[in-house]
């Protein structure tokens, strides 16, 4: 049925493939089928190439419709990090029930392990963190699957994986989730999706399959596959070029801290409070500028780094990751430079200076291994409303010691250091499980250190929207006078009666170290009175140990102004949660 | 009962007649989580329980970019009559110090000790642990009788110690019978009962709106001012005959603040009344003097409110009739006395007893460690148990009452830190100096004054030695604004600030204490001082009479007119 220069390409092809290549393209095909909506979204098809296309190939969306479940009880297991994946879970679980197949949402990190042996089917959605991490939620089970010594044949499996095109690791954990279910055994009821921040039309694509594979599963049999499909390229993200006016840092001297104030403008910017901005970050000029130093390579040379040509300049100042090599480049780079080098996180340059590449050309090639760098997230600290135009974040420089040297973070240490006036390239990360509610509902907003960045948006922005519910801000920080972030202006806020309380907690100002859930249990009668009436309770900033104490202190204070039992306690809170009215965005 | 309405009373009258007893809003300032500062009527308020609110004004415009407020923090200050403290009590200041302030500890020109940039969560802190050190801060700011000021050095007299212990009964006196101090800073439990209240509180002195304004007392052992007495609203001049204290020569009206471009604004020393008669009559006489001028004295305008107003507005003889017919008795005729002197005596001395003092060169009053080790040095000393500290009004300290048998140790440490060395190697000049503190804490300042002083001095002293006048002790006082804090109107030369950078010289003042200098040149920076320093030295080196001061140099050849 192919033509014959076709066939001979196929040919070609498959003789010069291995077996894992071969077994990918498989399911890049039966990807590629069962994502296509439109069949004219493929090439013209001759009459004989459709006759013999599978006849089960659905028209998705149509499948729950129209055919009866063939499988009654599914598990839909979720890890998830700022909240999307849950979301999905359970709207697959509605889905799945308007279909008459009864659904468990269960998160990963709630999930029986021993229960794995029992699952039937077994849908995974599963988010990646920074480097191709699980997320925390997702690790004990990330880490059981990847163990030897048992099976699995019995399951039948799906995974969605969601991720960020921005980071090179891309839905690394979905992957891995995918691939090791089928090496325990399993047999995959439908491919692979990978989603990028956008989410949601490829979610429901992956929802349409898993629903039409639970209702002809027979007809599914055989078709499972290795393999994954990118449900799209980043096209939809745009990428801003804003212009630095501000950048201050706002801790006073002396402080232990560096904490920046960035003040960016650009045109057409489309955000909303609790969202996040992407920055890639450059590399300081002058590891750059040591490096080609030390290789002596020609840094206006023009290389070739992943389908795009950059002198290598450009590409060390701007592309790839020079800060800390992750362990497996460090080991391509033993290979290259035929070295026994440990197994560490290591900076190019020093890697560099203790294991030198010997002559330019070797350089070349260890550029072709590194890889591109990962950008990172700050939430927005600014309002679409107050600060028109414009959008603010809050860095913290990131300080840390390797060997007792101490370094600064890249991407922290980049923006501090930007000049005003100068240009910045960024993307908008949407957070849709971080907004602000109604606008006559309560807010008690917890957010120590940079946490405080998104409540600066909210309160801002209530304040511009003239907004009826009340506001309740626990800050908190090492010293009162150095450290109170955005104080004059958390001040004014008091003043005019945006905020209606604000209680701030200064770790290091006295012999015993106070943070904020010691503020929110002086004040828990007021606190728990805020909950009855209805007010929603945000957490920003660090997730251990912050996020975790400052639960555990909401626990108490239901417990003890509730008049309830440590496990009643937990049921309100899920309550909360459930109702989306308990919400972290935490790092 | 008064001339004095109360119309147009100022808002600080206000303050204090809400106040319920000097407690304002305290509690609730302290309370504000997200403010060092405390409320605005507060403000007044905190004066009377010893502190003044300040920011580092250096710091301003930085802090406000980084959208912090202003650094906010308090100068505490002690009520310490007489300038008198144990060694167990300047250790305790010392750790203080050290725990919740600056750290520099601030010998101040009214024989106490002041603390700077102690933060709104250190205050109380620090207060209570002056209290287990039986040391506290009432009365030392604010509109009421200030620190009790007395000749500090008991070579001077035998009965010194029978002459000091009136600071501490005045100073007692002038207490407000408020019990705010102890809730609100030693969480003394609140009188609850309306009437026991009224009962424990009722101030017959100082009613309900206090004085007009500070009143500051001293006293003088003649031949030594060295408590500037006539510069105090009221002196009290000690007359000793044959080796008994039989009374004091009183004096009122003494004052030196004035504002820059106010004429009605003036120095003034306080004029003789005549000569009191016994503790009775005196504790009395000094009463009533309080009471006429909490009476009579400007309650709308507070920079005319000082005594020396009210009573150049009665006349001082109308005052005098007045405080005769509250006293119930007539004042005497005032004894002769003579002052000889004004400055300390550093170095070793000894006195009736055998006892040993040694008075330590401190610049600017500041303790610290700095060009030498003195802060470090000062507390070496005082863990030796061996000897008292007694400040003084020169911004002095006075290592006191040092048995014969303890002096090697005591001299052995101050040799090893270089105290000695220092003390003896400083000149004249700068030796004799006083200078406020300003910048940058304080709010009233225009202009540097400790933190410049110093370094002026420096370049004085090769102009001095220009003119072979280097040992000359000619007293020189700077302050950073025309309040008079460092009383620069009482020295032969004054600077007084106008502007960052600039002073108006004065000129003319004696060495003993009896007569303010004036002003001799406008708003002059500093190369212009040298050029006239300059020019005035090498004059007086020339034209002077053998044993002539550069003050009354000065008024001899009418460079300024008294």
């Amino acid at each position: 049925m192919l033509a014959e220069h076709k066939l001979k390409l196929l040919q070609d092809l498959v003789r010069s493939s291995t077996k894992e290549e071969l077994v990918w393209m498989n399911g890049f095909l039966a990807g590629v089928l069962m994502n296509c909506h439109d069949q004219s979204a493929l090439a013209p098809t001759s009459s004989a190439a459709v006759a013999s296309a599978p006849a089960t190939v659905p028209a998705p969306g149509a499948a729950a419709v129209e055919s009866k479940p063939a499988v009654s009880k599914i598990t839909i297991a979720y890890g998830t990090e700022t909240g999307n994946s849950k979301k999905l879970a359970t709207d697959l679980a509605a889905k799945a029930k308007k279909s008459g197949i009864q659904a468990k949402v269960v998160s990963l990190d709630q999930y029986r392990l021993n229960d794995l042996a029992k699952e039937e089917y077994f849908f995974t959605i599963i988010s990646t963190q920074g480097e191709g991490e699980p997320p925390a939620t997702a690790k004990k089970f990330y880490d059981h699957i990847h163990q030897n010594g048992f099976k699995l044949p019995q399951i039948k499996f799906g995974v969605l994986a969601l991720g960020d095109t921005s980071y090179p690791l891309f839905c690394k954990a979905g992957e891995d989730v995918d691939q090791q279910l089928q090496r325990l055994g399993g047999q995959r009821l439908v491919n692979l999706i990978k989603c990028d921040t956008d989410y949601q039309g490829d979610a429901d694509g992956w929802f349409s399959q898993v629903l039409h594979s639970l209702t002809n599963t027979t007809s599914s049999n055989g078709t499972a596959s290795v393999g994954a499909v990118v449900a799209k390229k980043p096209a939809g993200k745009k990428v801003y070029t804003g212009n630095i006016i501000t950048n201050v840092n706002l801790n006073d001297r002396g402080s232990n801290k560096a904490t920046h104030h960035i003040e960016i403008v650009a045109d057409e910017l489309d955000y909303q409070p609790g969202d996040s901005i992407g920055i890639v970050p450059e590399n300081a000029p002058a590891v750059v500028d040591s490096i080609i130093a030390l290789t002596r390579i020609d840094g206006k040379k023009s290389v070739a780094f992943r389908n795009e040509t950059h002198t290598v300049i450009e590409l060390l100042k701007k592309k790839v990751n020079i800060a800390y090599l992750p362990e497996r480049v460090v080991k391509q780079y033993a290979a290259i430079v035929k070295q026994d080098i440990p197994e560490t996180k290591i900076s190019l340059l020093d890697l560099l200076k203790i294991y030198p590449v010997s002559n330019a050309s070797q350089f070349e090639e260890v550029i072709g291994i590194l890889e591109p760098i990962t950008p990172r997230l700050y939430s927005i600290s600014s309002s679409p409303n107050a600060h028109s135009g414009e959008v603010h974040v809050t860095v913290a420089r990131d300080n840390f010691k390797v060997n007792g040297e101490v370094k600064h973070g890249l991407c922290s240490n980049f923006l501090a250091d930007l000049p005003t006036d100068s240009p910045l390239e960024f993307y908008v990360h949407k957070n849709n499980q971080f907004r602000l509610p109604a606008e006559d509902k309560d807010v008690i907003m917890i957010g120590p250190g940079t946490g405080i960045a998104p409540f600066r948006s909210f309160v801002a922005e209530r304040d511009a929207a003239g907004a009826s519910g009340r506001n309740w801000l626990f800050f908190g920080d090492q010293h009162f006078t150095s450290d109170f972030l955005y104080q004059t202006e958390i001040q004014n806020w008091i003043q005019t009666g945006v905020l209606t309380k604000v209680n701030v907690a200064f770790s290091r100002d006295q012999k015993s170290k106070i943070y904020v859930q010691h503020k929110m249990l002086e004040n828990a009668k007021a606190f728990y009175e805020w909950l009855q009436n209805g007010a929603y309770v945000y957490i920003c900033g660090a997730k251990e140990p912050m996020s975790v104490d400052v639960e555990n202190t909401v626990l108490q204070i239901i417990e003890r102004f509730g008049s309830k039992t440590s496990a009643q306690a937990i049921e309100y809170l899920n309550q909360l949660k459930e109702e989306g009215r308990f919400l972290k965005d935490v790092y | 009962m008064s001339t004095n309405d109360n119309k147009n009373l100022s808002s600080t009258e206000k303050i204090k007649m809400t106040s319920d007893g000097l407690r304002g809003t305290l509690k609730e300032s302290l309370r504000d989580e997200i403010t060092g500062a405390i409320r605005e009527d507060d403000t007044a308020l905190v004066k009377f329980h010893g502190m003044y609110q300040q920011d580092d004004r250096d710091r301003r415009e930085e802090r406000s970019a980084k959208k912090l407020e202003w650094l906010y923090s308090y100068m505490l200050r002690l009520r310490l009559p007489g300038g008198f403290m144990t060694a167990e009590q300047y250790i305790g200041l010392h750790n203080i110090a050290g725990d919740h302030s600056t750290g520099v500890i601030k010998i101040t020109t009214r024989q106490t000790i002041q603390l700077h940039g102690i933060l709104k969560s250190h205050v109380k802190p620090t207060i209570q642990a002056f209290n287990t050190i039986l040391l506290d801060s009432i009365s030392a700011c604010g509109d009421v009788n200030r620190n009790v000021v007395c000749a500090a050095h008991p070579k001077f007299s035998p009965i010194h110690e029978e002459i000091f212990s009136y600071a501490g009964k005045i100073s007692k006196m002038g207490l407000p019978k408020s019990r705010g101090y102890y809730e609100i800073w030693l969480d003394e439990k609140p009188l609850l009962d309306k009437k026991e209240k009224e009962e424990v509180e009722k101030d017959p002195l100082y009613q309900d709106r206090y004085l007009p304004r500070k009143f500051k007392v001293g006293i003088a052992i003649p031949p030594n001012n060295d408590v500037d007495v006539f510069t105090n609203d009221l002196g009290l001049i000690a007359i000793i005959e044959n080796d008994k204290l039989i009374g004091f020569n009183i004096a009122a009206g003494g004052g030196l603040g004035a504002t820059h471009g106010n004429a009605a604004t003036y120095p003034r020393l306080a004029s003789m009344l005549g000569f009191v008669r016994g503790e009775e009559n005196t504790l009395k006489a000094v009463l009533e003097v309080i009471t006429i001028q909490r009476d009579h004295g400007n309650r709308s305008d507070r920079k005319l409110s000082r005594l020396k107003y009210t009573i150049d507005k009665m006349g001082v003889e109308a005052f005098k009739e007045e405080l005769e017919k509250r006293c119930g008795f007539k004042l005497e005729e005032p004894k002769p006395y003579s002052f000889t002197s004004r400055k300390d005596d550093y170095g070793w001395h000894k006195n009736h007893e055998g006892k040993w003092f040694y008075t330590v060169f401190i610049e600017s009053g500041r303790i610290a460690d700095e060009k030498v080790a003195l802060k470090t040095a000062l507390l070496e000393v005082a863990k030796t148990g061996k000897a008292n500290f007694r400040f003084t009004s020169n911004q002095g300290l006075i290592l006191s009452d040092i048995a014969q048998k303890d002096k090697k140790a005591v001299e052995q440490i101050l040799t090893d830190f270089g105290i000695i060395a220092h003390t003896d190697n400083a000149g004249a000049v700068r030796k004799n100096a006083i200078a406020c503190v300003a910048f940058n804490t304080c709010s009233l300042a225009l202009a540097e004054a400790q933190r410049y002083l110093p370094s002026l001095i420096t370049k004085i002293e090769p102009i001095l030695a220009k003119y072979g006048l280097e040992n000359e002790e000619i007293s020189m006082r700077m302050t950073g604004c025309p309040n008079g804090c460092g009383r620069p109107y009482a020295a032969e030369i004054g600077f007084i600030g106008t502007a960052y950078g600039r002073y108006n010289l004065h000129l003319g003042g004696d060495r003993e204490g009896f007569r303010l200098n004036k002003k001799y040149k406008e708003n002059i920076d500093e190369p212009a001082i040298l050029k006239e320093l300059d020019e005035l030295f090498e004059k007086y080196s020339k034209n002077r009479n053998s044993g002539e001061t550069f003050g009354d140099f000065a008024v001899r050849e009418k460079l300024v007119t008294i």
